[in-house]
């Protein structure tokens, strides 16, 4: 069953087309991945799911509600039940791990607050490092926080924007393995978007390879693996 | 704080004026000592060269704020005049000052006067040397020494529209050209004349008594000629007070007006800043001079004023040209 | 690209709220004065003498700002490294000392410097003379518009990653790595402080006024004060505020153009040199500026205020004091008044592409400041407005129309260097414009905003060209009151008076700096 469903996507920056007529179904509770190269259009595809920005041409489903249509917004971003890990992290660097979680937190009293935060932060360990700021922690640290912000609001899909790319091997492992055990905790839909396809033959669902704007092929890593298609041969040759 | 400025006092009275402020506040607030009117001032700086004021006055035409103008030469009131901004009024203070230095319509009135002077540094120029002719000033010996302020503005103006109405158009701007072959220093106002001279970056230049008075007040070492008192003698400048022309004029603004023509006024300017009484017969306090000792430039005030109007663009011109 | 998240009411609610009052209390004023000049009785004359001598002026009045502008920059290049990127001590004693020049009005700086030179040169040389007022004019200017660029070029070079700088190192020479990799970084920056300073320069009057150096604004102002030609006036202020209007918006091309640099999220850490030739040069370079813009010109003033005892000294204070009361309030207000307008511009203008209340504020900013004073006369007096323009009100507004664009040009260049994802991430978890505004953004920009404050309130407090066209009569603040007094007083008191407006001018800069470093520490925006 389908969560996310792009139809007949088209999208410009100025003069280029990054997206071109793309049709594309997330599956519910599945980690989807979205594999490209840099430039093949792949973060706008979350951008777009996101309502961060509007599609040119093209309709956008989420929870089979028709959330974007040509040159409008219908459901707004916040709106959408989804978090959304930035490939800068986006964590706010004047609040302190505390604040960065519990400013999304509504219609609860300072208290509820508390629990919230806490709890989700002892989930990632991160139970030390409440009142520091972002740039106090290690790279690895500040991806916990990202995560935890963004379940903290109990979306029902997570968008991954690349958000391992910087980290070290065991780390990105440690919270690779994170991620599976929490789509299974909190029922959640990944979609993450990545160049680095060993990362996503080690965990993905299934896999989306995208070039200049058009799905290559689609399907399990097995499938990718053996698949036909010369521009995905080529991409996972190494 | 900000409330002050707002509240409507019927005992109040606007006055704007070019006089400088350190002169013209005591008088102003003298009058408020005397009658009790608060007085609502506007001054004016030697930046803006006292055309903040008369801009403001055109500017505020339709709604004026203003009173009483009070300013420090006739020419300024003139361009008032031309433009229906005053009110006619005779005022009885007025009565022992001579009709030359008054309005034939009655639109101002003169009191106080300044005068044209050359101060000279004493150290630079031995007494020989001293000019006594502005006419003498294009002479090779004071090549690049001699300092005026710029003519399009302030009393400069005024001393040079004289001159033209005086000696005829053509002398006039013979004579200004020669100044300007002989290079003459354009400073920019009269109070940097002064200052040019007391630093002796110039031997002499054209300013009026006042500016010379503070000078020497400030112990400068310089010396002040009256010129031409064997020619077209020199230019005497009143102050002028006219009333604004506005739905009604106000008995205060009459009041201040005639209190500025008073004879407590002119000494009292006589003693600041050493201004002539216009008055017969006030009595001064020692080293003011008094107009009986000069040989004033005989001159009609209203044609003067008008003068200004025809050589503006020729004056422009002269400045500019290097 | 328009981001659609923004579009909601309440954001456009803020941008009606700002931009009404903006268009009918400053904008619809000076619409006023355009219509009456285009619609006046002399119009043809007016534009008859629009001539080939008139646009020659034009030429060399451009000529002139470009070179300070040039040099400006170029001091702002060479001290905003040596303050914000060499390891030195004292670094907030030096920031502060370097913007000194901002405080003094420009008036006083050319009197001192001319006193200055008369001392050093042999003024009895018509060479001199002939000189002087160019280079007068270039050499004041530069003094006093180089903080500015320092400020604009500083902030710029504290933003750049250290890495950036230090991989450049790893490859080749500091002098490779100063040419090549961090000027080409702070290019925006260099292109805005040589545009903004260009246009200070070419719209400021006092100076060239005193050294008699004949610019398009001195014949603005002749045209004004000698021949009362308003007309004529104003539509020469039309053409220096097209000039104003074309340089900045081919500024913002460029700058559009080009690579932006973030604010790290992940930290940022600026590099700092610490290589003793490095810092030696710094130290040189910076006590040189501290000396030859502050030392000389401050002690000439305190000569020229003390050589005849301190009566006159006490003189002018006794005539200031009243006026300092109504003078910083007044400031304080009109610079709380146009960081709020400028930050929403700003925001707008970079955020949401909304251009109109940016462009309506340069083009404020670009008015000679008399023309400004009749514009506000001729539209605020009348019996209906009179309140306004009877009360301290007018001055505001004055304030408020003249110096919001400066406000939002360094938050502007500030919010643009701002991640979109900061906001973003906000988005996504539905947290409200204002929120948003509140909670994110403002503290983001914060150094900025201060910053703008800071400068804001040095123009205001030492305003004089609108003031002193629509002050309310009867009331006393300390520009004004400076210069009417100077105007027959003694060179001492002057002197006096120059040297008080100076040292209540620093007391509170370096008050504002006191409280503002406190409120940074409390946001913890240092990051």
């Amino acid at each position: 069953m389908s969560i996310i469903k792009l139809i007949n996507i088209s999208h410009w920056y100025s003069e280029n087309r990054v997206l071109d007529n793309l049709n594309l179904e997330i599956e519910k509770n599945k980690i989807t991945y979205i594999l490209g190269s840099s430039g093949s259009g792949k973060t706008t595809i979350l951008r777009l799911i996101a309502g961060l920005e509007v599609p040119d041409k093209g309709e956008i489903y989420i929870q089979n509600l028709k959330a974007s249509v040509a040159n409008k917004i219908i459901v707004a971003p916040g709106k959408r039940q989804l978090g959304y890990i930035f490939q800068d992290l986006a964590l706010w660097p004047h609040l302190t791990v505390y604040e960065n979680i519990a400013f999304g937190l509504k219609n609860m009293n300072k208290s509820e607050v508390e629990g919230e935060v806490k709890g989700i932060l002892s989930l990632f360990g991160l139970n030390g490092s409440l009142q520091k700021f972002p740039h106090q922690l290690s790279g690895g640290q500040q991806q916990m926080v990202a995560i935890a912000r963004a379940l903290a609001l109990k979306p029902k899909i997570l968008l991954m924007d690349e958000p391992l790319a910087s980290l070290d091997v065991k780390s990105k492992r440690k919270i690779l393995d994170y991620i599976v055990s929490i789509k299974e905790k909190y029922n959640l839909t990944i979609v993450y978007v990545t160049h680095d396809h060993l990362e996503a033959f080690a965990i993905a669902d299934n896999i989306v390879v995208i070039n200049e704007g058009k799905i290559q092929e689609s399907g399990t890593a097995v499938e990718i693996k053996n698949s036909t298609n010369d521009f995905v041969k080529y991409f996972i040759e190494w | 704080m900000l409330a002050i400025s707002c509240e409507q006092n019927s005992n109040s009275i606007v006055v704007y004026t070019t006089v400088d402020q350190v002169f013209s506040e005591p008088v102003l607030k003298e009058f408020e000592k005397k009658t009790g009117i608060k007085v609502k001032a506007v001054y004016d700086t030697e930046e803006t060269k006292s055309t903040g004021i008369l801009n403001r006055l055109i500017a505020e035409k339709d709604n004026p704020q203003c009173d009483v103008f009070w300013s420090g030469d006739p020419l300024r009131t003139a361009v008032l005049k031309n433009k229906n901004i005053l009110y006619p009024y005779t005022s009885k203070a007025a009565k022992g000052i001579d009709n030359v230095f008054k309005d034939k319509d009655n639109f101002w009135t003169g009191f106080s006067a300044r005068a044209r002077v050359l101060i000279y540094n004493k150290k630079l120029l031995k007494d020989n040397d001293v000019p006594q002719s502005v006419f003498d000033l294009t002479d090779e010996k004071y090549k690049a020494k001699v300092a005026i302020a710029n003519p399009l503005f302030g009393t400069t103006t005024f001393h040079l529209a004289a001159l033209f109405s005086v000696i005829g158009d053509e002398r006039a701007k013979s004579f200004l050209e020669n100044l300007k072959a002989n290079d003459l220093v354009i400073a920019s106002s009269n109070g940097d004349v002064k200052r040019r001279v007391v630093k002796g970056e110039v031997y002499c230049g054209l300013t009026d008594t006042d500016d010379a008075n503070e000078a020497i007040k400030e112990g400068a070492n310089i010396g002040v000629v009256f010129l031409d008192q064997k020619g077209i003698g020199s230019l005497i400048m009143p102050n002028t007070v006219s009333l604004i022309k506005k739905a009604k004029i106000s008995d205060n603004a009459k009041k201040l007006f005639d209190y500025l023509l008073s004879e407590d006024t002119e000494i009292a300017l006589a003693k600041s800043c050493a201004q002539m009484p216009l008055h017969n017969g006030v009595k001064l306090p020692d080293g003011v001079l008094s107009l009986d000792n000069i040989k004033p430039m005989n001159i009609d005030y209203n044609k003067t004023a008008g003068k200004l109007e025809s050589i503006q663009e020729y004056l422009k011109a002269w400045v500019e040209r290097k | 690209m328009i981001i659609s998240h923004n579009k909601s009411i309440s954001s456009n609610l803020l941008y009606t709220i700002v931009l009404l009052p903006v268009l009918l209390l400053l904008v619809l004023p000076v619409l006023n004065i355009v219509v009456l000049t285009f619609f006046g009785t002399n119009f043809p004359e007016s534009i008859a003498s629009i001539n080939r001598d008139l646009f020659l002026l034009l030429l060399k009045s451009l000529a002139v700002s470009g070179i300070v502008a040039l040099i400006s920059t170029f001091i702002g290049i060479v001290l905003g490294f040596s303050l914000y990127k060499s390891d030195i001590k004292y670094r907030n004693v030096f920031r502060l000392l370097i913007l000194i020049p901002l405080f003094i009005s420009p008036y006083i700086l050319a009197v001192a410097w001319k006193d200055i030179s008369v001392l050093i040169f042999d003024y009895n040389t018509s060479i001199f003379e002939k000189t002087y007022s160019f280079f007068g004019m270039i050499l004041v200017h530069s003094t006093i518009y180089s903080p500015l660029s320092i400020l604009i070029i500083g902030s710029a070079l504290s933003n750049i990653s250290k890495q950036m700088e230090e991989s450049a190192l790893l490859m080749g020479s500091f002098k490779d790595m100063f040419f090549k990799i961090l000027l080409p970084l702070i290019r925006p920056s260099i292109i805005t402080s040589f545009v903004l300073i260009l246009i200070f320069s070419i719209s400021e009057f006092s100076v060239p006024a005193f050294l008699g150096f004949r610019v398009f604004t001195t014949e603005i102002f002749t045209q004004f004060s000698a021949f009362y030609n308003h007309n004529l006036a104003m539509l020469q202020s039309l053409l220096l505020i097209f000039i104003c209007v074309i340089l900045l918006v081919s500024e913002r091309k460029r700058i559009s153009d080009s690579v932006f640099l973030s604010i790290g999220t992940r930290g940022r850490e600026v590099k700092l040199y610490s290589s003793k030739k490095i810092v030696v040069f710094s130290y040189i370079i910076l006590s040189f500026a501290v000396v030859f813009t502050v030392f000389i010109p401050v002690s000439i003033l305190v000569y020229q205020s003390f050589k005849t005892g301190t009566s006159k000294f006490m003189e002018a204070i006794f005539l200031l004091l009243p006026t300092i009361g109504n003078s910083v309030l007044l400031a304080v207000i009109g610079s709380i008044i146009s960081v709020f307008i400028g930050f929403v511009a700003a925001y707008y203008s970079e955020i949401l592409n909304k251009k109109l209340m940016n462009m309506m504020l340069l083009v404020l900013f670009a008015i000679p400041s008399t023309i400004f004073g009749i514009a506000l006369i001729k539209f605020y007096n009348n019996s209906l407005l009179n309140f306004i323009y009877s009360s301290f009100g007018i001055l505001i507004i004055g304030y408020v129309g003249k110096y919001s664009f400066i406000s939002a040009k360094l938050i502007g260049n500030s919010i643009k260097q701002m991640p979109k994802s900061m906001e973003e991430a906000a988005v996504i978890q539905w947290i409200g414009f204002f929120k948003r505004i509140q909670k994110i953004v403002i503290p983001l920009v914060l150094p900025a905003i201060f910053a703008s404050f800071i400068i804001n309130f040095l123009f205001c407090f030492g305003d004089l060209g609108t003031s002193i066209m629509v002050y309310p009569p009867g009331t006393e603040i300390m520009p004004i009151k400076v210069f009417t007094i100077m105007a027959n007083a003694t060179e001492s008191l002057t002197s006096s008076m120059a040297l008080i407006v100076f040292l209540v001018t620093i007391l509170l800069v370096s008050l504002l700096f006191f409280i503002f470093k406190k409120i940074i520490a409390k946001y913890n925006v240092n990051y």
